[in-house]
């Protein structure tokens, strides 16, 4: 009985020992690790996700009409902190409301992406305004380049029909009346801004049409 | 499974936490905002003309091809700044920003009823100065209540038609925005 418990009396302690020792090295460490992992990917997943979304440019509180669109708020003091942060990126300094509001069109009236080798016709009617300017950009806004260096057409210079109607043609082919030229085939943007109208201020803009881009033909 | 679910949830939090201040810290952060991109076209303190919008030039970012543009970089620290130009029979616009890029004021000619481009930029102490020194023909002179020391000044004039740019450039080298002297 006492060699028992001699035996197991030191043995049974001594087990015991090494499994509490054991379980008070690995876990804290597999604790440490597992929040080490958790802090990692909570902090990585959170700075993906802000670059993501600041990346993609695209400010919330679009204004859409067909293939246009337009941002309101960005560059005022009330935009939220995705504009800001898309204008700071960018350094923009976009168009207050008393100045007027710009449209951007990366597809034409039907959906499709406007592609350089295309041709476009641009026709309807626009809001009251006191002038409107149309170019041509490329996806980053860099105004692109073409062969007759006519970089941008405005409502001074455009000719009207009969009923005071523009339509605008903008393509590689040189086109008669009104022609803004593209010369560089591949994806790119067109941006009508409209200065001095009332289509800027929130009231009014319910119900805004914009000329539709309808594709002609391709190369 | 109890654990690995808490743990996704933390990193959730973290995340959500982390996202809110990245997007928070970037207009801080930023290193070609709009007050760094308006600073390389001339010392502040004065107008200085940007290049027109074309192919291949550095100018600011995504402005209209069809305008001509002239900023200022001000700090009202060491007394208010006063904006002067004459511009005829075109669209002009000014746009006060500040610091962050946020338009706080705009004025075009047609609010402005064809009378020059007069404006006095001043913080509310600096108003209140004014109304008892007040600086000279300074009652023709829209004073716009600025609340904070730094900003710019970003405007824009319209040209008609090429042959028209020469003009319109040489009214903006006419512009002016310095400090307003009391005198």
């Amino acid at each position: 009985m006492s060699g028992r418990t001699l035996t197991a009396g030191p043995r049974l302690p001594i087990l015991g020992a090494r499994r509490t020792s054991s379980r008070a090295i690995v876990s804290p460490l597999r604790a440490f690790l597992a929040l080490f992992v958790t802090a990692f990917v909570g902090v990585a997943g959170g700075l993906w996700s802000a670059w993501w979304v600041i990346q993609r440019g695209e400010p919330f509180g679009a204004v859409e009409a067909g293939p246009w669109r337009a941002f309101p708020s960005i560059g005022t003091p009330d935009a939220d902190p995705y504009s800001r942060a898309i204008v700071a990126r960018l350094g923009l300094v976009p168009l207050g409301a008393a100045e007027g509001l710009a449209f951007t069109a990366r597809t034409d009236s039907e959906g499709r992406s406007l592609d350089g080798a295309c041709t476009y016709r641009i026709s309807g009617d626009t809001p009251s305004a006191r002038l409107w300017t149309l170019s041509a950009t490329d996806r980053a806004g860099g105004v692109l380049a073409n062969q007759a260096n006519r970089l941008v057409l405005t409502s001074r210079e455009v000719l009207r029909d009969r009923d005071g109607q523009a339509v605008i043609s903008v393509g590689a082919e040189v086109a008669p009346g009104n022609w803004l030229p593209i010369s560089v085939p591949g994806p790119f943007q067109l941006v009508l801004r409209f200065y001095d109208t009332p289509a800027a201020s929130q009231s009014l803009r319910t119900g805004l049409v914009l000329p539709s881009i309808v594709r002609e033909g391709c190369r | 499974m109890t654990r690995f679910l808490l743990h996704a949830l933390a990193a959730l939090a973290i995340a959500g936490i982390v996202h809110v201040f990245a997007v928070a810290a970037v207009p801080a952060l930023s290193p070609r905002d709009a007050w760094t991109q308006v600073g390389a076209f001339g010392p502040d303190g004065r107008l200085n003309p940007v290049p027109r919008a074309a192919p291949g030039v550095a100018t600011l970012p995504q402005i209209d091809p069809a305008m001509a543009h002239a900023v200022c970089r001000f700090d009202l620290a060491a007394g208010p700044m006063r904006i002067r130009a004459r511009i005829t029979e075109t669209y002009w616009s000014v746009a006060l920003f500040d610091r962050s890029g946020a338009n706080l004021y705009s004025l075009t000619d047609r609010a402005a009823e064809g009378r020059p481009i007069n404006l006095i930029v001043a913080t509310p102490e600096q108003i209140s100065q004014l109304r008892e020194r007040p600086l000279p023909d300074s009652n023709e002179a829209i004073v716009v209540d600025w609340p904070a020391s730094e900003g710019f000044v970003l405007m824009r004039v319209f040209v008609t038609s090429e042959s028209a740019a020469p003009d319109v450039d040489r009214a903006i080298r006419a512009a002016t925005c310095d400090r307003a002297q009391p005198r």
